[in-house]
């Protein structure tokens, strides 16, 4: 195209000076040929213009309304030549003159239309390539494209987060400069290399984005096709897979671990049962008591089983809650009096510190009934003969919620253990043998009082003087 | 006379009493423990003919304890039954730093446990050999 241009700008100068002067009309016959060869050129070019027209943009819909000025211009200037008014000599000359007019008549009307589409279409293009822009950059995916030349043609701002670079001055850099992750150049080389234009490569990536910590990422490399058959291009798309693949082994994790710990019943069961069956046991008293370790062991693994399944449904957002106004101190009262024939068995003192206010909290009267009866149960299991284990309430007016205490004067929890207390399945090791327990309960109770009632729960403990487990609950519930 | 002596360690106590009886109702003396620690105290005092041990336990796992007698020479040579729930936790590298002979995975059946302490102790054969006794997957130890 720009051989064309400048054929046609040439062409244009002298035609004015033709238009100055008759005695120059051999100058404007000369002109008019030169132009007639630069329209020629110009279609040419016109017709690559088309094929290249999306690279040129904004430029180009300048040059189209130059060049639509110079054909006026030119029109003007050749005007219609009657041979005769010419002296004979030149007659055969200017007859060339005007067929060659006249020839160039239809092709201007042909350029002009193809000039017409190129500018529309450089219109789409930019319009086009904006439009893409935005869409890329709407992607939570990091996107690059890198040209034959490995240098960065198009980059959107989540690759720039990721990989920390400046997206305004990535364009036409080298990727080598854009990208520091040397494993991720090397996987972009690979493909750029291979040649194959229908290559795509999958991979699983790790990257440590300038924010600090590290993530994974789903990583695609495909090859463009270039304009013949060889690679133009490559575009390389990251997805961050950390989140999925933080649930993934969360799940897998969990259902290892309830596999394992619903064997635990089971094994005893089954080993009861068939001691039983083989009649191994002494006397009706061994037997009896092997009845109680199968009652026992199966109502364990079913308190698992409702663990864990209240656990999914709160956690799946399933489960339904009735909220009404509950008075905790009636709550606890409730809980410390079905709670004391085992309080009594170990000779613990079991005290409620209620004051005289009124302790009420839009709740799940049963979800906030458990949580009590788990604190107040731990609390006991894990407290000596003669221990103390004391349940207060009182009103934060700072949270406005109900604040629930159980604090006890048993073995405490070492300083190791507090951050992972409220986890699935988490057990102090050194205090399995002090009492039985499915590594649920805490977890359960967590997620009633922050998931489901939008409230706090926290623990502090000193290994040796007992702990203190608190939770508070909005007095009115907040949120959907 | 007893047909030998047993070492069973679990920290689940159902497990021990249950285990004991079996064995006891076949003649063996046995004595039990709650952890790793306090297995190896007994086992260093009077070597078993067999050890029975869970693998997960609080201060000393059953493969630690393992681990820990064949370095001994006074109790390198006690073979050991693994219980486990998780049948594929041990390695092969595992397995031959100790003296594991086999090991069951929970749920396992006491009538099994029994026939392969009378094959390790080379009284194979024993009656009701061979029913599989409704223990989960095994895995024979090198």
């Amino acid at each position: 195209m720009a051989m064309g241009s400048g054929i046609i700008a040439n062409g244009v100068v002298c035609a004015a000076a033709a238009a100055g002067a008759a005695a120059c009309a051999w100058l404007s016959l000369g002109a008019l040929s030169a132009w007639s060869e630069g329209a020629r050129l110009g279609v040419i070019g016109a017709g690559a213009f088309a094929g290249a027209a999306a690279a040129l943009g904004a430029l180009m819909s300048v040059r189209v309304g130059a060049e639509k000025r110079l054909i006026a211009r030119l029109r003007e200037a050749a005007g219609e030549i009657d041979p005769l008014s010419f002296p004979a000599s030149l007659r055969s000359v200017a007859v060339a003159a005007r067929d060659a007019r006249r020839a160039w008549g239809a092709r201007e009307a042909e350029l002009a239309a193809r000039l017409r589409e190129a500018e529309v279409r450089a219109n789409i293009s930019e319009a086009d390539r904006q439009h893409g822009e935005a869409i890329l950059n709407t992607l939570r995916d990091a996107v690059i494209v890198t040209d034959s030349f490995n240098e960065v043609t198009l980059a959107n701002a989540p690759a720039a987060r990721l990989l920390g670079f400046d997206l305004d001055g990535a364009a036409h850099k080298p990727v080598d400069e854009v990208v520091r992750d040397e494993e991720l150049r090397r996987m972009i080389e690979d493909v750029r290399r291979s040649g194959v234009v229908s290559k795509t490569k999958h991979a699983e990536h790790t990257l440590s984005p300038p924010q600090g910590g590290s993530a994974s990422f789903d990583v695609t490399i495909a090859a463009l096709p270039g304009a013949k058959e060889e690679v133009g291009g490559v575009v390389t798309i990251l997805r961050d897979v950390t989140r999925e693949k933080e649930i993934s082994q969360m799940k897998s994790d969990f259902v290892s671990q309830a596999s394992h710990e619903l064997r635990t019943p089971i094994s005893s069961i089954n080993a009861y049962v068939e001691m039983l069956l083989d009649a191994e046991t002494q006397d009706e008293a061994q037997r009896q008591e092997f009845y109680g370790v199968i009652k026992g062991e199966a109502e364990r693994l079913s308190r698992m089983i409702d663990n864990m399944l209240n656990i999914s449904r709160i956690e799946a957002g399933i489960v339904s809650v009735d909220r009404v106004e509950v008075d905790f101190a009636k709550l606890i009262r409730g809980v410390i009096e079905t709670m004391a024939p085992q309080a009594k068995a170990k000779q613990i003192m079991l005290v409620e510190k209620i004051g005289p206010l009124i302790y009420t909290a839009e709740s799940d009267r049963d979800m906030m009934h458990q949580v009590v009866m788990n604190l107040v149960s731990n609390a006991i299991k894990y407290t000596p003969e003669g221990g103390r284990v004391t349940v207060a309430v009182e009103n934060d007016d700072a949270s406005r919620s109900v604040l629930v205490s159980v604090s006890d004067t048993g073995l405490g929890i070492p300083p190791d253990a507090l951050p992972r207390l409220f986890e699935k399945f988490f057990r102090i090791e050194n205090y399995k043998r002090v009492a039985k327990g499915t590594g649920l309960g805490l977890n359960l109770v967590k997620h009633i009082v922050e998931t489901v009632h939008r409230g706090q729960i926290g623990v502090t403990s000193q290994v040796g003087m007992g702990s203190r487990f608190w939770f508070t609950v909005p007095f009115e519930f907040q949120g959907g | 006379m007893s047909a030998g002596k047993i070492l069973v360690v679990d920290d689940e106590a159902h497990i021990t009493h249950v285990l004991a009886l079996k064995l006891r109702n076949a003649g063996f003396t046995v004595r039990t423990a709650s952890d790793g620690e306090e297995a190896f105290e007994l086992a260093s005092q009077d070597p078993p003919d067999v050890l029975i041990t869970d693998l997960q336990m609080p201060y000393m796992t059953g493969l630690e304890l393992c681990i820990k007698l064949k370095k001994k020479p006074a109790t390198a040579q006690i073979p050991a039954l693994m219980l486990t729930a998780r049948g594929h936790a041990l390695g092969e590298s595992d397995l031959q730093s100790t003296n594991i002979r086999m090991v069951l995975s929970k749920p396992f059946s006491p009538r099994h446990v029994l026939e392969e302490v009378e094959r390790i102790l080379g009284r194979g054969g024993a009656a009701g050999s061979g029913d599989g006794g409704g223990a989960g997957t095994e895995k024979e130890a090198a």
